[in-house]
């Protein structure tokens, strides 16, 4: 992550050198977001920042008490989420036969859509801040996993080789090369984590809570209150963006050392094909068994806790089967429309933005800065206004979801072309080769590990924003039709609702990674093995 | 969980309510033990639980035998979970939602009425006012999908073709109303219209109750089983209801302040709050209560809903509303 908040474009590899400080860019962004503001005083959607700041100062105690309320929770489940994805991650190095089982169990989870969610926490902890813990941790976990596990894998073999030759094995191996590795891999997943704790804390507070930003903001919205609402989001925003720059400040200070060189042989043909289907099958008897064990083992009532066996019945053998799988299909369908050119609206600018920085350091004072407040404005704050000022046609969700799956991918493109290795850099300078070439020969092929991990991890973050805009602005699709469900106390419905966004989920999560597998065979054969 | 609201009450008000929260600090221990309830709300801390927010601080349940927690909703928190789970005692449904989950197979009864009257209203600006139902067609009216069934019926009630009224899918917020792009809005008389008159923004309402629409509202449910098993807390809990809304009605400004002093992190606003108290007492009180008692109906009123509820799809029987309880907390 080095200089990436800066402004500045790592000197070490040669690329650039400071352009300009990010103060010009915020204070564009500002002086943009003020004009707007003004302009559109009457229609009760944006408020300029000098009517935010003017609320901060005559609020400011409610709303340090409600940050204290979110933050906090935010942090545990910060702090919760990164532990089990280490601890999972720890799982799948020491028995990697594990490793598919584990990543497919943790996406089946991370899939859950909060509207459904949500409730179940609430009965399951009571009164109290666990909803809001537990949220936080699980929007956190798998977007440290995932870059973890290629992080943990990006070492050249003959820094293994090196190891084995000293007479020492797999813990020598995991200390001194794999947990090197992935520290940069590490850092890039919590960077993204810390909004992400953010907004799952606030959205914990929908299933019902005492204080927080989350409490505030519905009450913000219902009341008009169009001051109190972007005062609200400048505040998350804040607060996520200083996240966001003290865990890269804290990584620049660890990450001393330039990526090395990768160099390993392409995996053997043939064996993995079927060890996919046996672990897959493998994933899905594990949900299952853990599905009915936990109602069971948690007693939950039958009334709101729907079983496999529950959601079978209710899709294929009742009478009314037909008509629930008909009314999540058409559901299913009309959400299709808004996901699919929002992911990969996301995935082209994240991708595409990581890559101009590196061409053009001049644009970071302006790019990063709304890059970053673009992807911290928590989503439940910003989804109503952000329909209400684009339209309930099909714009305004595709920004928000094309939103979402951006920042993650900006911020790991941004991070793998960084890994491109100082040694073949060396050498492009030797021949004085220009930024294009050491972009398309190293650069880009450095990234594509990082680019397709998250682009994985963007399919279950891009379900998350469909629904939750769905949910809270459009009210259509099937984040409206979980909601509804929920409301008028269609169980079955709603689970049924939730296991197929979950298959859904998984099989494109699959999709993406068939086609990052063929791609990498070829550039990082490394993380194939 | 009942003398700590009190002190927290006693620094936030001061003077005013500070008998009443000393009264709660200092009052002895009942000699029996005290049973901890839980009373499950529909929605954020607001007036629109007041009365509630009166009875405990006041001590009323306290005195009772009874240590009620107040928990708190929002946009993701269904009620009906909670109260069929046991962790709530009873929870504020209404008619129409808690028919749903019956149908679902959950328990419940309903044991009183906090709102008589449906809250929902079309709202709309004079300029271009609904007064009638049949002042509808030929208008776009802004609501959420969900509540189609909700327009068809106040249609079916009054004879008005639902085909001639243009249906906007918009979130719950005013603002569509405000920037024009709607001339109506499908809402709640003491939410968006209060949002607006704070706004400065002058509206009409045409309640929906006044024309048909008889869904009863802030409905009080419990299951059968504890109606079975835990009928002294019940009796309790809706005997400080009763009491709580009393109060609340003869002063609602004081219901409103309350609620700003026992929730000082909720961020209400105390103008709006007296306003929106103030408005919803008239759906709250009426002949029928003010013979009877609060929360009370009666077999035309149960008559008048399941025939509202057949329009919106929903088969429920007389046996849905127990009035046991409130007949024991009234002396009926």
């Amino acid at each position: 992550m080095t200089g990436a908040v800066s402004g500045r474009v790592d000197i070490r590899s040669g690329t650039g050198r400071i352009a300009t400080g990010p103060v010009p860019g915020v204070l564009l962004i500002l002086a943009a977001w003020e004009a707007g503001g003004r302009l559109l005083t009457e229609a009760f959607v944006l408020a300029a920042p000098s009517e935010v700041a003017a609320y901060l100062v005559q609020e400011w105690a409610l709303m340090l008490r409600a940050l204290g309320a979110t933050l906090g929770n935010a942090a545990a489940g910060f702090a919760i989420g990164n532990l089990a994805a280490v601890a999972l991650a720890g799982i799948a190095l020491i028995w990697p036969r594990a490793e598919r089982v584990v990543t497919g169990l943790a996406l089946f989870v991370f899939c859950l859509p909060l509207v459904a969610t949500g409730p179940i926490l609430r009965v399951f902890f009571g009164p109290g801040a666990g909803p809001q813990i537990a949220l936080a941790a699980l929007a956190v976990y798998y977007t440290t996993l995932i870059p973890l596990l290629v992080g943990l894998r990006a070492a050249p073999d003959s820094w293994f080789d090196l190891v084995h030759s000293y007479g020492r094995g797999r813990l020598a191996a995991l200390v001194h090369v794999r947990a090197m590795a992935a520290l940069p891999y590490l850092f890039a997943g919590l960077q993204i984590a810390a909004p992400a704790a953010f907004l799952g804390a606030m959205v914990g507070e929908f299933t019902g809570a005492e204080r927080g930003m989350g409490v505030l903001t519905i009450r913000a919205i219902r009341a008009l209150d169009v001051e109190m609402t972007w005062a609200l989001a400048t505040v998350a925003t804040a607060v996520s963006i200083l996240a966001y720059l003290a865990i890269g400040s804290l990584a620049r200070r660890i990450l001393l050392e330039a990526p090395p060189v990768i160099l390993a042989a392409p995996p053997a043909a043939g064996g993995h094909r079927s060890a996919a289907w046996v672990d897959g099958m493998l994933v899905l008897a594990v949900a299952l068994g853990l599905w009915a064990g936990a109602i069971r083992v948690f007693d939950l009532n039958p009334f709101f806790a729907k079983g496999p066996g529950d959601v079978f019945t209710a899709l294929v053998l009742a009478p009314d089967a037909a008509d629930t799988r008909a009314a999540i299909g058409e559901a299913l369908a009309e959400t299709a429309v808004f996901l699919l050119p929002g992911y990969l609206a996301g995935l082209v600018a994240g991708a595409g933005l990581a890559v101009l920085l590196v061409l053009v350091p001049a644009v970071a004072g302006i790019a990063m800065p709304l890059a970053i407040a673009l992807r911290s404005v928590p989503i439940v704050t910003t989804a109503p206004l952000v329909v209400l000022l684009l339209g309930r046609g099909a714009t305004g969700t595709i920004t928000l979801v094309a939103v979402m799956v951006f920042f993650p991918t900006f911020v790991a493109c941004l991070q793998g072309l960084r890994q491109a290795p100082g040694q073949i850099m060396a050498v492009l300078d030797s021949y004085a080769a220009g930024p294009l070439t050491r972009l398309v020969r190293v650069r880009i092929p450095a990234m594509l590990p990082a680019f397709f991990a998250s682009a994985r991890m963007a399919v279950p973050a891009s379900i998350l924003a469909v629904t939750v805009v769905e949910w809270l602005a459009t009210g259509s699709g099937i984040g409206s039709l979980m909601a509804l469900s929920a409301s008028l106390s269609d169980y079955d419905m709603l689970w049924s609702a939730v296991v197929l966004v979950a298959a859904l989920s998984a099989l494109g999560y699959g999709a993406v990674g068939w086609a990052e597998r063929r791609v990498l065979a070829r550039y990082a054969p490394e993380q194939i093995a | 969980m009942q003398p700590r609201i009190s002190r927290r009450t006693l620094l936030g008000t001061g003077a005013a309510t500070f008998g009443a929260g000393a009264a709660g600090l200092l009052r002895p221990r009942p000699a029996h033990a005290q049973t901890a309830v839980s009373l499950q709300l529909s929605w954020l801390h607001s007036a629109q639980f007041a009365g509630s927010y009166i009875a405990l601080d006041r001590g009323w349940w306290f005195e009772r035998g009874l240590e009620v927690s107040l928990l708190p909703g929002g946009p993701n928190a269904p009620v009906e979970p909670p109260v069929v789970a046991g962790s709530a005692l009873v929870g504020i449904s209404a008619a129409d939602y808690t028919a749903a989950a019956v149908e679902q197979g959950a328990p419940f009864r309903i044991l009183g009425v906090a709102m008589q009257k449906n809250p929902f209203v079309i709202a709309s600006l004079p300029a271009n006012p609904v007064n009638e139902p049949a002042d509808l067609v030929g208008k776009r009216i802004g609501m959420a999908l969900a509540n189609t069934p909700v327009l068809q019926a106040l249609c079916a009630l009054n004879g008005v073709d639902i085909d001639g009224i243009e249906v906007v899918p918009t979130q719950y917020s005013a603002q569509p109303l405000l920037a024009g792009e709607v001339d109506c809005l499908l809402c709640w008389e003491t939410d968006l219209p209060v949002a607006m008159a704070m706004q400065g923004v002058e509206s009409l309402t045409m309640l929906m109750a006044d024309f048909g629409y008889s869904v009863h509202s802030q409905t009080y449910i419990a299951t059968d089983d504890s109606l079975a098993n835990r009928r002294d807390a019940l009796v309790a809990l809706m005997a400080g209801e009763v009491r709580g809304w009393a109060a609340y009605r003869e002063d609602t400004d004081a219901a409103a302040e309350l609620t700003l002093a026992m929730h000082p992190d909720a961020g209400l606003d105390l103008e709006t709050q007296k306003l929106q108290a103030a408005r919803q007492v008239p759906l709250m009180f009426s002949d029928l209560t003010d013979a009877n008692g609060f929360g009370w109906w009666t077999d035309d009123t149960v008559a008048a809903n399941i025939e509202t509820l057949g329009l919106l799809g929903r088969t429920v029987t007389p046996d849905l509303w127990d009035r046991s309880i409130l007949e024991e907390v009234h002396g009926a």
